[in-house]
């Protein structure tokens, strides 16, 4: 791509992406704003006083269980994707089809009618508004979407190394963890990161079971949102968008220059 | 079956270490997929089917789909589900084609419009909506400037763009998102395979259309079915985005659904219970169909 | 076999996180019979109580001031539950009442009133009576109509009163220098300013006050709806409602296509100049707006010559609190002087006090009298004067639903 065309093709890019941004930041930071000012007529800290002080301890909590939910769902995606994703890219067997469409169902069915199908017996079991419920149900699609980044990942992986590794003596714990782990680490921040995102971002799954008491960040911005207070609803979404963007950059570093792709 | 998500890899695969050995490893992975999934989608299904022990409602009818599906309202919102969710669809895939081409033709050098790229992705979708919001409302940044500009006197000059008939600020929000969802799904292919081919068509004298039409778009096409059917079968039955920037009415599906579901009315759960099964099955409809649409073209070699 | 070990090792698995989860005392102990005994079973109690989170003034004084006071004074932590609509917590209940989570509840204390008090009390979904055992009900005025009984629903001690409200119109002096002072006139001035006027889609709260006010209009006489009354001139009245609210979709914002879906949304429309007029089940709210820079100094409100409705916001305990001595003692600090008079602030929120100020030590009365009042609120001479009672849920409920179907879906 000529320079010309590339500044150009950039500036679209980035001016999409920055602008709803951009209208994010203004709003958080305006004290006064009436149509039919194109750009505050007051700046003020009234909307992050808010978000720190008075509701500070909302939005901390509902960090708090934002970050254990997604972590942990993260986590737990992980460990139980690498062995499937490892059986899944580097074997043939009799009823993969059926194994793949299996993984493609939790993709394609909105967690939604998962939720409200689990609730009563989440109820029951005593996992409804905990922790565990909400991970449960967050896991019915981030595991999923796990699977088939490691699947990917192990497709292109050569167990030769390992065979290598064992022919001089390496035993099985040393091999996984010297020999396949490293390998496969970019491939294992993928999936993490999908996880972490999809649960991140998850709301109605997560208000049915978790019942307003595992009060995730969407959770609260969704009730604070029905006051309309435009200042706070930004501010409120700017630390929403934070940690995920945090992520993003810290993983970028392992991601090198593998993309996002499979991300929503 | 390839998986959806791992098109243009190309396995490696080997006969198995024996059946024990891979049951183990699939063993957690299912579990977790066919009883917390399953289970979930089964229970909806008998709730949905009337069957609730402990709470009055010990038989078994179909009269909650029936009252979904007879209500005046139900196709109104059907259809408006369906058109949000295919405009959605074939809006973002259609954008994402060039992007993808672009991005594939761009050096390694421009890592920073990569990552610019990847942004949305980040971005929860209740964010972005409430973002658009800002921008398209009545009296929103857009509507401001172009009263600065003087186009419109007044905010009742400006297009309704959000909690409109045609769902168009729903519709933005859902294409912002899925852009780059489809487009990064588009690049990981076109980066394993497009190049060399590419040559090849130049070499033969093949002209740009040429070269996309018989070259590029047989090898995005698995990749770009996949990511447009994920990104509608999302669109179809996500909440958040046209319960913010949606008309009172008619409502959408899932909208419909959780409504019904969180009624105080108990005889209203098991119809929003019903509203989400049908979503599911219209969902799974969808992709079956594109299944058989995909191998009737691939027969008749319209595709690779 | 198979099958099993795999959904006993799932369970185990989820057990596991099942113990990382907040903790939570399971049984519901009886309370104690004293107040004393009531007071020392809530120390170290955490109350949970969920509100409606859409309100920043409100937000603000329970996080900002009951929260620290009720921890300095009883050692309880209060811990604020917004929501979006405190049905969502109601439909909850209803649920975990089916599932038969009978105590150990995670809901402490609900801000409620109306049809959802009249949903809760109906399917035995609250805990008590307890609101006679408050020592701070001394200074209640039970004899008030709108204070024992809840939009027509006996109160019965099942929940406690936090503080009233009153309907005000809310315009901007700037743009509308003679305001309609009627419902009639209202309906007037939005025929001849097509696009001016919105109200929130009931089930709005707001909105179905709204749609309350032009039932009462058409209706005539308010004082027949609250005692025994003919179904057929309730159905009559109605129609009629629907009828004129029909007629006046076409001169609404966006030609009554659509319609702002809460107050703030109204609110938002008002301050951007897309309407001329919001309105609040709130006399204090345009005050505390301009104070946040939300609303501009010009705005004002007034009320209707025939009166708007007002009504009494109580709090309740779920049949299945886990902590209900802890929410009793909440429930009864929120009616002290103290905790009314500041709530009664204009900077803090400026909601009327639900306790009858005449009851209280003269040096309180006093303070309440001294209280200041914001820009834009009215005298309480003024408010009281113009206040009308609000009917009975179960006319609510019809008039909520029948605006679906005849007013939204035009059928």
């Amino acid at each position: 791509m000529k320079k010309s065309s590339r500044r150009f093709f950039g500036s679209i890019v980035g001016a999409t992406v920055g602008l709803p941004f951009l209208s994010l930041v203004l709003w958080s930071f305006a004290e006064r704003w009436f149509y039919p000012a194109l750009w505050p007529q007051a700046w003020g800290l009234r909307a992050w006083r808010y978000i720190t002080s008075t509701a500070g301890f909302q939005v901390m909590t509902a960090i708090g269980h934002s970050v254990v939910v997604a972590a942990v769902t993260a986590a737990i995606a992980v460990v139980i994707a690498v062995p499937a994703g490892r059986a899944l890219g580097q074997y043939d067997f009799k009823g993969k089809d059926l194994v793949s469409v299996l993984l493609t169902l939790p993709i394609i069915v909105p967690p939604l009618c998962v939720a409200m199908g689990l609730h009563l017996w989440f109820i029951r079991l005593g996992l409804a508004e905990t922790y565990a419920g909400v991970i449960g149900v967050h896991l019915t699609f981030c595991l999923p979407y796990a699977i088939f980044v490691l699947w990917g990942v192990f497709a292109n992986y050569n167990p030769d190394f390992e065979d290598q590794a064992r022919s001089l003596g390496a035993s099985r714990a040393v091999v996984m963890a010297r020999v396949m782990l490293p390998m496969i680490l970019p491939g294992i921040s993928v999936a993490a990161l999908f996880a972490f995102l999809l649960s991140w971002s998850q709301y109605l799954s997560t208000l049915i079971i978790g019942g307003g008491r595992v009060t995730t960040l969407p959770v609260l911005l969704f009730a604070l949102m029905g006051s309309g207070d435009r200042p706070v609803a930004a501010a409120v979404s700017l630390v929403f968008v934070a940690p995920a963007f945090i992520a993003l950059l810290f993983s970028a570093r392992h991601l090198g220059n593998r993309s996002l792709a499979g991300v929503r | 079956m390839t998986s959806p998500l791992t098109t243009g890899a190309d396995a490696r695969t080997r006969k198995g270490p024996g059946g024990v050995a891979l049951s183990l490893a699939l063993l957690p992975a299912l579990a977790v997929v066919l009883i917390l999934f399953g289970g979930g989608f089964a229970l909806g299904i008998v709730q949905a089917l009337g069957y609730l022990p402990g709470a009055g409602l010990g038989e078994w009818s179909l009269a909650h789909f029936a009252r979904v599906l007879s209500d005046p309202d139900f196709l109104h919102s059907f259809l408006l589900t369906l058109y949000i969710a295919g405009a959605s669809t074939v809006i973002a895939a259609g954008i994402s084609i060039p992007a993808a081409l672009g991005l594939a033709s761009l050096s390694k050098r421009s890592r920073v419009i990569h990552f610019i790229f990847q942004m949305p992705l980040t971005v929860p979708h209740l964010v972005i909506a409430i973002a658009v919001m800002f921008m398209l409302a009545p009296a929103g940044l857009l509507s401001r400037a172009a009263t600065g500009a003087g186009w419109i006197a007044s905010p009742a000059d400006f297009p309704l763009l959000i909690n409109d008939a045609w769902g168009i600020g729903i519709i933005l929000t859902y294409v912002w998102k899925e852009i780059p969802f489809i487009t990064l799904m588009l690049l990981a292919v076109l980066r394993h395979t497009g190049r060399d081919l590419l040559d090849v068509g130049r070499t033969l004298k093949a002209d740009a259309w040429q070269r996309f039409r018989y070259i590029t778009l047989p090898i995005i096409f698995p990749a770009l079915g996949a990511a447009s059917l994920i990104v509608f079968a999302y669109t179809f039955g996500a909440f958040e985005v046209p319960f913010l920037l949606g008309q009172t009415y008619p409502m959408t599906l899932p909208v419909w659904a959780y409504k019904h579901y969180s009624d105080i009315d108990l005889m209203a759960r098991p119809e929003g219970i019903a509203t989400g099964i049908v979503i599911a099955l219209v969902v799974m409809a969808a992709v079956i169909l594109a299944q058989v649409l995909t191998k009737a073209a691939r027969k008749r070699g319209l595709i690779a | 076999m198979k099958r099993n070990s795999i959904s006993v090792a799932v369970l185990l698995m989820l057990a596991a996180f099942a113990l990382a989860a907040p903790s939570h005392a399971a049984t519901q102990t009886p309370v104690a019979n004293s107040w004393d005994a009531v007071v020392a079973e809530a120390r170290g109690q955490t109350v949970d109580w969920f509100m409606y989170g859409g309100m920043p003034s409100a937000n603000a004084y329970v996080n900002g001031y009951v929260a620290p006071q009720v921890k300095a004074k009883y050692d309880i932590t209060l811990r604020q539950g917004p929501v979006k609509d405190i049905a969502e917590v109601v439909g909850k209940m209803v649920i975990e009442k089916q599932a038969g989570k009978a105590s150990g509840g995670h809901v402490d204390l609900m801000w409620i009133n109306g049809e959802n008090f009249r949903t809760c009390k109906r399917n035995g979904l609250l805990y008590g009576p307890f609101a006679d055992r408050l020592p701070n009900q001394q200074y209640v005025n039970w004899e008030k109509p709108s204070v024992y009984n809840d939009f027509g629903e006996p109160v019965d001690g099942l929940e406690s009163p936090w503080g009233a409200a009153q309907v005000v119109m809310i315009y901007d002096t700037a743009r509308v220098a003679q305001p309609p002072r009627t419902v009639g006139d209202l309906l007037t001035w939005i025929k001849a300013h097509p696009g001016r006027f919105a109200y929130p889609a009931p089930p709005d709260f707001t909105g179905s006050v709204f749609v309350r006010h032009i039932f009462y209009h058409v209706a005539g006489d308010v004082a027949r709806w609250q005692g025994p009354f003919q179904p057929a001139a309730l159905d009559q009245a109605a129609s009629e409602t629907y009828r004129v609210l029909g007629d006046l979709a076409p001169y609404l914002w966006r030609q009554g296509k659509t319609y702002p879906e809460s107050p703030v949304r109204l609110n938002t429309l008002f301050a951007d100049g897309e309407v001329d007029f919001s309105f609040s089940y709130h006399q204090a709210e345009a005050s505390r707006n301009i104070i946040d820079g939300l609303f501009p100094d010009t705005v004002r409100t007034y009320v209707f010559d025939e009166g708007t409705i007002a009504n009494t916001h109580f709090v309740a305990i779920p049949f299945n609190a886990a902590d209900t001595a802890g929410a009793m003692v909440v429930a009864n600090f929120l009616l002290s002087p103290e905790a009314q008079l500041k709530k009664a602030d204009p900077d803090v929120w400026g909601d009327f006090p639900a306790i009858d100020p005449a009851r209280l030590p003269a040096e309180w009365r006093e303070r309440f009298e001294a209280q200041p009042r914001g820009p834009a609120t009215l005298s309480d001479a003024e408010l009281q004067s113009h206040q009308l009672p609000e009917p009975p849920s179960k006319i609510l409920i019809k008039l909520e639903k029948g605006w679906q179907q005849h007013v939204l879906k035009g059928r």
